[in-house]
């Protein structure tokens, strides 16, 4: 794996007028790292990825490649490709002289840029197209001629901004693994910025979770789902979301109406708490906190069902041999170590 | 089936009788050159009658040639269509990417300048031709369509440069293009079709304008429409040797109309930026 490519983003902010769009980014990409910049639409990782393409100006803070500062330069001279959310191919060029493009631009001898091109559109299965305008490639097709001309480049930094999100969810399965194999076969540092929270789950090293204009989190995908930093974290991984439910907190047990949970948190003290547990990890038992079942959705493999507890509803995952009906009433559980707790002023987690 | 036979000669019905009232003044004046003086003056008119091509060698050239117009107004129309376009495109391209505080307004005033009526400016501009020394030259023909042509361009213009994605742009700044060849290559061929419509309708407007050049040309420039006036005159109008010279006039722009409809065509742009590309 190649040593190029190691991005540090030191206090970056900007500013749309009086709209802070990004406070303070501070970030440190690993070279040879798939990384995921993950948050919910107008959460500012976008705005992140294009500082670091050099096609939006910083309003504060500095962006480094390789430990040169960067924050000035012209998006061209930073030697990163980027495949953007529409593509972006050049209409009126063929297939392959699109990907030809930026290595025109640097005046690459023609024998030479024949080789790449036809190198590039072979590791993406689009050789056969090379003739074609994009106006006659299906929107797979077209996805791939853009990345085609990312990696044309052999750039230190690929920029990829929701790639997926315009395939169709088979086509987006596929091509979600076929990027994870290229990007590592390539090794070259790559940002990812998604708003799907599985995508970024599966195919990144590692994330960072964007929240109004803020990284509330970094780590792998594992430690990001399994130790969320804050209810907001909490409630964006997974699918279905993590159940948050207000309650109170003495010394390691968590009352939640009348009922109390024991938790694995050791802190002493009374305080205001939000408990989240996952519904994968809500067991339904002859014990526990009683709820009524108000929905039971039949996802073949598994039963979500929503419980309603006070005005709270509580979706469970459970296997499809439950015997109970809607409108039952069930007790539900959960371990200890599945327990998670937020602070319910900051919202910032509460377990170790 | 039946119906929509019977809607099909409807429609084909309805364009005809638009067709015919469209075509029918350049038939008359095609027939009309054809004919001789005494002909045309024939009442009832006649529809059959001894073809002419004496009032084409007459406009063309005889005694009232109108060859040295058609120069005078190829140099004027060409020269109006090429400062118009170079300064025209820029300018679009400017309009149409930054945000300027007075975008709105300037687009509201680029849309009234095409509003005035014409013969309201014409004394101011006179004056200031014969102040400045430029009135009877292509020079000053040539700045006074401006007026009216880089106006009309750059608003056409400004439709075709917002129909371009930035994004495609910024992926050209990426792939080390830099910005004037991110214009060059990518943004200026996409545009083509918009350049072909933009430059007919500057050399149309300057090709076809009767009221400046009349007034503002003279000996030096006399453009081919003032020509074409002077068949119409106290003692007599000579009506097939304004027919031949209009003919004669019209020709390079249905030649210049046909050989842009191709580009126009060829210009669109077929969907780049996905979701445009399937159809």
């Amino acid at each position: 794996m190649s040593q190029a490519g190691r991005v540090s983003l030191k206090s970056i902010v900007k500013r749309h007028g009086a709209v802070t769009a990004l406070h303070g980014i501070d970030l440190e990409i690993e070279p040879g790292e798939f990384f995921a910049l993950l948050g919910p639409s107008g959460s500012g990782k976008t705005t992140t990825l294009r500082i670091v393409a050099g096609l939006e100006e910083t309003s504060g803070g500095s962006v480094f490649i390789d430990g040169v500062d960067v924050t000035h330069t012209e998006p061209g001279d930073r030697d990163v490709a980027m495949v953007f959310q529409s593509y972006a191919l050049y209409p009126h060029l063929n297939v392959f002289q699109n990907i030809a493009f930026p290595l025109r631009m640097v005046g690459m001898p023609r024998q030479e840029m024949d080789d790449s091109v036809r190198e590039a559109a072979r590791k993406v299965h689009i050789d056969h197209l090379l003739a074609r305008k994009p106006g006659q490639l299906s929107g797979g097709q077209q996805q791939r001629v853009a990345l085609a001309r990312a990696i044309v480049r052999k750039p230190r930094l690929f920029l990829l901004d929701e790639p997926l999100s315009n395939l169709d969810a088979k086509l987006r399965l596929e091509t979600r693994g076929e990027l994870k194999k290229l990007q590592r076969s390539l090794g070259v540092t790559t940002i990812y910025v998604t708003h799907d929270q599985e995508e970024a789950m599966t195919i990144a090293d590692r994330m960072a979770v964007f929240m109004d204009g803020r990284i509330v989190q970094v780590g792998t995908p594992k430690s990001v789902f399994d130790r969320p930093a804050t209810a907001d974290v909490a409630n964006f991984i997974g699918s279905p979301p993590m159940n948050l439910i207000h309650a109170s907190y003495l010394d390691g047990a968590v009352t939640i109406g009348d009922h109390v949970l024991r938790s694995d948190c050791k802190f002493r003290g009374l305080r205001d708490v939000i408990v989240g547990i996952r519904p994968s990890s809500i067991r339904l038992g002859p014990t526990g906190i009683p709820a009524r079942i108000d929905l039971i959705e039949n996802l073949g493999d598994a039963l979500l069902v929503d419980l309603r507890l006070g005005d709270d509803i509580i979706r469970a995952r459970v296997g499809t041999d439950l015997s109970a009906s809607e409108g039952d009433t069930v007790f539900f559980s959960a371990e200890p170590a599945h327990i998670h707790l937020f602070a319910a002023d900051t919202r910032q987690r509460l377990n170790a | 089936m039946k119906r929509s036979a019977v809607a099909n000669a409807v429609l084909i019905g309805v364009a005809g009788v638009f067709l015919t009232i469209w075509t029918f003044p350049v038939l008359w004046a095609l027939l009309t050159s054809f004919k001789t003086e005494r002909d045309v003056l024939a009442y009832p008119p006649t529809l059959f009658f001894t073809p002419t091509l004496g009032n084409y060698k007459d406009v063309l050239f005889g005694a009232t040639t109108i060859l040295p117009n058609l120069i005078s107004s190829f140099i004027v129309a060409t020269s109006t269509t090429i400062v118009t376009m170079l300064l025209a495109i820029p300018a679009a391209y400017a309009l149409a990417r930054l945000n300027l505080p007075a975008r709105r307004a300037g687009g509201f005033y680029i849309l009234a300048t095409q509003m005035l009526p014409p013969v309201g400016l014409i004394i101011p501009y006179f004056l200031f031709l014969q102040k400045i020394g430029w009135l009877d030259s292509y020079k000053g023909m040539t700045l006074i369509y401006l007026t009216f042509s880089l106006p009309f361009a750059i608003w056409l213009m400004v439709s075709y440069f917002e129909d371009i994605p930035r994004e495609m742009e910024e992926a050209a700044l990426i792939d080390r293009a830099g910005r004037l060849r991110a214009f060059l290559y990518i943004v200026l061929p996409q545009v083509s079709g918009g350049i072909a419509v933009t430059v007919i309708f500057v050399f149309l407007n300057a090709w076809n304008e009767f009221l400046f050049a009349v007034v503002l040309g003279g000996n030096n420039v006399r453009q081919v429409t003032v020509a074409m006036f002077n068949f119409i005159s106290v003692e007599q109008t000579m009506w097939a040797k304004l027919g031949a010279a209009a003919i004669v006039t019209m020709a390079p722009v249905l030649l210049l109309g046909l050989f842009a409809q191709r580009h126009i065509v060829k210009g669109l742009t077929v969907g780049a930026v996905k979701g445009g590309g399937r159809r």
